[in-house]
């Protein structure tokens, strides 16, 4: 499916991967501030480092001068990358006015993206925010007196509900309050939780109960869920299916295989079925000879048909 | 559209100039319905016949009787597994595989909501089948066995004519259906010879060069199988709708012209093996899905570790080379291919993967050209991925964690 990327976000992907000079891919050396979002599972993951010019007397006039990350993912993720360095060091922000700055106003600088890679954008603010967090730790900045409330700490421990990309309850939580996310779409576009397997959606503290939880029910209850035919336990008779297929592997045992061994082939029993039906393959020299079904035919089927069956059917497998 | 390299031949081909030019009349002055009485219209129902012998002939059928026109390989698909529910409706177990395209798969899905039991065979890292599973799954009260014989993605092939001989053999019963778009045109399929115990097969006209919206469903004299379209006599009353005769006449010509050049399998796998050796050896840490499995001889599903699959789409295309990719980014779904994921592709390179699929119209300048642009791009996109060591040209184990792959 091509994507309808707007004109900038094929630029700044273009020019990111072919290096031109004024982009951001790299990673700085002992960095002021390190921070990463998504992993390589979930198919896309960013790396965030920056540089401040230190202020001597109070860190947090620390002012963000160099920018720089590495991604792997879509054109969208890598473009949304080379805006947030961008945005950054044109802002000639400090960590935490850098804070304010919102998947929004990279999706705003991009002129735009499809709904479903909103998610490349949000990856964009979570790292940055996990850099000043890193920042302030090297800093000896306590961003909580700074009124910044810190979220990447408890969410890391909090329960998993999206076992696909591992997505935790309390991110979610703040994510569909900061983003006001309505729905399970809405949801999986912008944290791609739910994106996969689904099975998080109407579970018990699913996807579904976090926004009744955040929002109040919606109308109707939840839609029932796809149940899928499960295989369930064959009916045969096992007495006489024990009793047949010890029969069988008697009289294979003794009066088919030492034949074949004989020629340098073996047979090799793949299953027995009601009927009963011996599947089963030639090995050894036997295997690749022309005559090798009409042996199965001719010689095994006979011999299971006088001794165990006489409605024993080989089939070749 | 001077100046492509059109490489994506498993999501749909060039339309043939002689396709086209069959067409032209039928969407002109051979306007007529062909049930009607008058002889102009008797001359449009003589193209139909026509274009079904040519069919018929493709794949070993029955002209008259065995082969019927359809929207596609998708109605096909639909048509056979709910056809055939709607015949047999006491028997309830269906069998497929984990890697069909989602015209079987999604149809399987919604008939086990609906109450049947589906049993779904995996297949190992190469995409292989394993033939006792197979015979595991067959039960007594099973309806239908539907296996497709090229996988659109890997080009694996599935000993189709095989496992369809083992059902019927266990219990003649048993429908076997087979989804073979990809495989028409590409490979003899013969319907009478070693396929003889498939009883319903589907394919498609736009992938063997001729036009979308046509395909046929294949299905052997006395199959029970309901019609999934009712309300016309068409088709022998089987699919209601007046035919659509322009690209009914084209998938005629389509299907001529694929028989006449089936013998360039050959040429077309030599282009393919070319480009898989270049890679593998200019690219370090790229596997082929689905080496070491019998393959369709055009495709080529190549993984990359550590970069992304829509990434590296973009920057072939912009090289003008079309290309497509198992990548969740490249779909509106945010999971990567399940053919893929069946395989048990590492997660490392799970995003990374690239389909080169090719036709009989693929040039050896084509093919040069990929191999000289393919890496570079590979090598540039690595630059980027904070999974990938450029000094060591290897993944960054500390980045990805103990779970990494190893070298292949």
């Amino acid at each position: 499916m091509a994507w309808a990327y707007s004109e900038k976000t094929k630029q700044l992907f273009m020019d990111a991967v072919h290096g031109k000079p004024g982009t951001h891919l790299g990673e700085i050396e002992n960095p002021d501030g390190l921070g990463e979002h998504g992993s390589l599972v979930c198919g896309d993951a960013l790396r965030f480092t920056f540089r401040v010019r230190r202020d001597e007397d109070d860190p947090r006039r620390d002012v963000i001068t160099e920018a720089r990350y590495l991604t792997f993912g879509c054109t969208s993720a890598i473009a949304a990358s080379e805006a947030l360095c961008t945005i950054i060091e044109e802002g000639g922000f400090t960590p935490i006015q850098a804070l304010k700055i919102r998947n929004e106003d990279i999706v705003e600088f991009l002129e735009g993206l499809p709904s479903q890679k909103i998610h490349c954008s949000v990856m964009g603010a979570e790292a940055l925010e996990a850099a000043v967090f890193n920042w302030a730790q090297r800093r000896g900045v306590d961003l909580e007196r700074e009124g910044v409330t810190l979220h990447a700490k408890d969410e890391d421990e909090g329960r998993i509900v999206c076992q696909c990309f591992s997505v935790s309850e309390p991110y979610l939580r703040r994510k569909i309050r900061e983003l006001n996310l309505r729905t399970i779409p809405e949801i999986t576009a912008a944290v791609k939780a739910g994106g996969a397997c689904q099975s998080c959606h109407h579970a018990p503290g699913g996807l579904q109960d976090l926004l009744d939880e955040t929002w109040g029910p919606a109308d109707g209850g939840p839609a029932a869920g796809a149940g899928e035919g499960t295989a369930e336990a064959g009916a045969e008779e096992p007495l006489s299916m024990f009793q047949l297929i010890k029969r069988i592997e008697g009289v294979v045992e003794r009066e088919v295989r030492p034949q074949l061994q004989a020629d340098g082939g073996d047979l090799e029993v793949v299953d027995i079925k009601e009927g009963p039906i011996v599947y089963c393959r030639l090995v050894g020299a036997c295997a690749g000879c022309p005559g090798a079904s009409t042996t199965l035919k001719l010689m095994v089927e006979q011999v299971l048909k006088d001794r165990v069956h006489e409605r024993t059917r080989v089939i070749a497998v | 559209m001077g100046g492509i390299i059109y490489l994506d031949n498993n999501a749909t081909t060039a339309v043939a100039p002689e396709v086209a030019e069959a067409m032209a009349p039928y969407l002109g002055e051979r306007y007529f319905n062909p049930s009607s009485m008058y002889a102009p219209a008797g001359a449009v129902a003589g193209a139909v016949k026509e274009a079904r012998a040519a069919v018929a002939a493709l794949i070993g059928a029955d002209a008259e009787g065995e082969i019927f026109f359809t929207s596609g390989a998708t109605e096909s698909n639909n048509w056979a597994i709910q056809g055939a529910a709607r015949a047999r409706p006491e028997r309830r177990r269906l069998i497929t595989t984990s890697v069909e395209h989602p015209a079987v798969r999604e149809v399987m899905r919604e008939m086990a909501r609906l109450g049947w039991t589906v049993d779904e065979l995996p297949v190992d890292r190469a995409g292989r089948l394993d033939v006792a599973a197979f015979v595991r799954a067959l039960r007594p009260d099973t309806l239908l066995v539907s296996i497709m014989h090229a996988n659109n993605e890997t080009g694996v092939l599935f000993p189709v004519a095989e496992l369809a001989r083992i059902a019927k053999e266990t219990d003649p019963g048993i429908l076997v259906h087979t989804d073979a778009t990809q495989s028409v045109g590409k490979l003899p399929v013969d319907l009478a010879g070693e396929f003889r115990h498939v009883d319903l097969l589907s394919c498609s006209g736009h992938k063997l060069h001729g036009p979308k919206g046509i395909g046929a469903l294949f299905i052997r004299r006395g199959t029970p199988l309901r019609p999934l379209l009712l309300g016309g006599h068409q088709e022998r009353g089987r699919r209601g709708g007046t035919e659509n005769v322009p690209h009914i006449v084209g998938l005629g010509a389509a299907a001529r012209l694929a028989a006449a050049h089936l013998g360039e399998a050959a040429q077309i796998a030599a282009r393919r093996d070319r480009l898989e050796k270049a890679v593998l050896e200019r690219i370090p840490w790229v596997e082929v899905n689905g080496a070491g499995a019998e393959r369709l001889p055009n495709t080529l599903n190549l993984a990359c570790h550590c970069i992304e699959g829509e990434s590296i789409l973009a920057q072939l295309d912009a090289q003008g080379i079309c290309a497509s990719s198992g990548s969740a980014c490249t779909s509106g779904s945010l999971d990567p291919s399940h053919v893929l994921k069946a395989m048990h592709v590492p997660f490392t390179a799970l995003h990374g993967s690239v389909r080169f699929s090719l036709s009989r119209l693929t040039t050896d300048a084509e093919i040069g050209r990929v191999i000289d642009v393919f890496p570079r791009i590979v090598e540039a996109l690595r630059r980027l991925s904070p999974y990938w060591d450029v000094a060591a040209a290897t993944p960054r184990f500390d980045a990805i964690g103990a779970d990494g792959p190893t070298p292949a």
